[in-house]
């Protein structure tokens, strides 16, 4: 029963988020239009259709695929410090996006950012997953330092990059990685969500052995869980899904660390109930801050990214601190 | 150009053929190859200033903030106030704006451009701007595109004649070596800064170090390359920040006064402006040549 209220919660805290998000923005449109008991006028429904409600689903999708690649790894690494980024996921999407910046294909091609960027956190996933099997199968902590060693030389390729592109393509490169979904419509959201929802489905059907590795990996074999093959499974969908959310929103940081822990505290750890909760929070916090990002400033569209982690990044401060008084 | 110019721009994209359908059929009736744009909206600098010049008051309805800023633009207190000024690049204001053409730079995200398109706004990308000849070519090509050949044409002519006015002073004059310095970064071959040194009769030292873009090449490098004169911007500290420099502080152009400070609005004109840039730079490379003190 408390659990049913707390996902009844969730979902109400989701279309509340989503419906506040599609109600306001820098022009007011017509609620009368907007809940359909008068017709919009075309422009009104231009932005309606083609700027916002795009806009804020894709937030929705973002924030629960990130909020379910943080929990599903903090559960492989038993860390509730884990994200994607340790996979060198983040750090291969930007340098695909930057390299697709760099050559002015974002210019010229549409939806050249997003797939360049995808490209790259693939690819990096990839080098990580080759690198730590040149010495037979790697543990924890191997694929853990390879996917840092893979993010320090992406991060590099970055900075070699960034210094040999143009000016103002440099400022399309800094907007990207400081997060955001400005310019975002139905083709971002058709490719985003598209990897975004499966492999956070595919995570889901595979709760019960994300749970059997969260308790160790000698526990897990001892349960008969062939655990390097389940590891691997759950970092490449996780990687997928952490990529296409990357591609194309760019950075937003925290939303795979906030969301699980909060939530863990409130439906517990077993992935079949945390990994949707995550999820429904996930997307919440992302849509608000989508809209506090587009509307808190006249003069700037404020990084997505930098709003969640001012908001991010003192939460997790507290819930450390309530975590050392704990112990 | 390649420089310190602001731009809008960001990155940016049908779902269903219905929504589409609904979203953009009221707007796409009107085709501005046969219809001249009565409303447009520029997304960049470059264009609103070429558009303040060309297009009668009441069809520009959107420029940038930066038409305002009197260290950027060449066209303060020229845009019409009842054009709308976009602080940032916010696509509902815009399309709310009800625009049917949208002039935005070679910069602009193509997600960007396809989402305005997709909303029923037609799209001109000035481009080729990183030479003189590229830029008297956009201004035709942005009068063409919201029909307004003859006054486009006027610009151009007025562009060509103060380009060939400084081109008959600076004939046989010597070229001085001139090194573009912004906060490390030069300009190389190909960009419109190198193009305005070499418009004003210098010979741009970034093109002899082989730097691509606007890129830093090093101040040991740059220091080595002993360049008559240094070119900065008038930013505030631009010019103090070279002469401070352990290095560049020592150059022979830094020592002999030789460090010229161009106002930004100029140094990054991309606009008919670039020939009144050309033309107040060379008459600080060769100030002989034009009658009036450096």
């Amino acid at each position: 029963m408390r659990l049913g209220w707390v996902f009844a919660v969730l979902v109400a805290a989701v279309l509340i988020a989503v419906t506040s998000a599609v109600a306001i923005g820098s022009v007011r449109l017509p609620m009368a239009g907007l809940v359909g008991w008068a017709p919009l006028e075309p422009a009104h429904q231009a932005i309606l259709w083609n700027v916002r409600l795009p806009r804020v689903l894709l937030a929705a999708v973002v924030g629960g695929g990130l909020a379910v690649v943080g929990a599903t790894l903090q559960a492989v690494f038993r860390n509730p410090l884990a994200d994607a980024g340790l996979l060198g996921v983040s750090a291969g999407a930007a340098l695909g996006a930057v390299l697709a910046v760099n050559a002015g294909w974002v210019s010229n091609v549409f939806l050249a950012l997003p797939a360049a960027a995808f490209a790259g956190a693939l690819l990096a996933l990839l080098l990580v997953y080759a690198l730590a099997h040149l010495a037979g199968r790697p543990t924890l902590h191997g694929l853990l330092l390879t996917g840092l060693a893979v993010s320090a030389v992406a991060s590099a390729g970055l900075s070699m990059l960034l210094v040999a592109t143009e000016e103002f393509r440099v400022k399309t490169v800094l907007f990207w990685l400081a997060g955001g979904l400005e310019g975002r419509s139905w083709p971002h959201l058709g490719v985003g969500s598209a990897f975004v929802l499966s492999g956070s489905v595919l995570l889901f059907l595979l709760a019960r052995p994300l749970d059997l590795l969260s308790l160790g990996e000698d526990e897990a074999a001892s349960l008969g869980l062939p655990v390097h093959a389940a590891r691997l499974v759950f970092f490449g969908v996780a990687a997928l899904v952490a990529g296409a959310a990357t591609a194309v929103a760019g950075s937003v940081p925290f939303v795979g660390l906030m969301a699980p822990h909060a939530l863990r505290a409130v439906v517990g750890p077993p992935a079949r109930r945390l990994l949707p909760a995550a999820f429904l929070a996930g997307a919440s916090l992302v849509v608000v801050a989508d809209l506090g990002a587009r509307s808190l400033s006249d003069r700037y569209d404020l990084p997505l990214g930098s709003v969640t982690a001012f908001v991010g990044a003192p939460y997790f401060l507290l819930a450390i601190r309530r975590s050392e008084e704990r112990a | 150009m390649t420089s310190s110019r602001p731009f809008l721009f960001g990155t940016a994209g049908p779902w269903t053929v219905a929504l589409a359908t609904l979203a953009t059929a009221p707007f796409t009736a009107a085709g501005f190859a046969q219809d001249p744009p009565r409303r447009i909206a520029s997304l960049n600098l470059s264009a609103d200033e070429v558009l303040s010049a060309i297009l009668p008051p009441s069809r520009l309805v959107g420029v940038t903030r930066w038409a305002d800023d009197p260290e950027s633009s060449n066209v303060v207190g020229r845009v019409p106030s009842s054009a709308r000024r976009f602080p940032k690049l916010d696509l509902e204001q815009l399309v709310d704006l009800r625009p049917d053409l949208v002039v935005v730079s070679e910069y602009t995200d193509a997600d960007v451009q396809r989402l305005l398109e997709q909303s029923g706004v037609s799209v001109h990308r000035m481009q080729g701007l990183a030479s003189m000849a590229g830029v008297r070519q956009a201004i035709l090509d942005l009068g063409r595109a919201v029909h307004e050949e003859d006054a486009a044409a006027g610009v151009v002519r007025d562009y060509d004649a103060k380009l060939a006015d400084v081109a008959r002073r600076l004939e046989g004059a010597p070229r001085p070596r001139v090194l573009y310095w912004s906060g490390g970064m030069t300009a190389g071959a190909g960009t419109a800064i190198a193009s305005l040194i070499e418009c004003a009769g210098g010979v741009n030292v970034g093109g002899e170090l082989g730097v691509a873009g606007i890129a830093p090449p090093g101040a040991e490098r740059a220091f080595m390359s002993d360049p008559d004169v240094v070119l900065v911007t008038t930013w505030p500290d631009a010019a103090a920040s070279v002469r401070a420099h352990p290095l560049l502080g020592a150059l022979r152009a830094a020592r002999e006064n030789q460090v010229l400070a161009m106002p930004n609005k100029l140094l990054v004109a991309l606009s008919q402006y670039s020939a009144d840039a050309c033309r107040d730079l060379a008459s600080r490379l060769h100030p002989g040549r034009f009658g009036d003190p450096r």
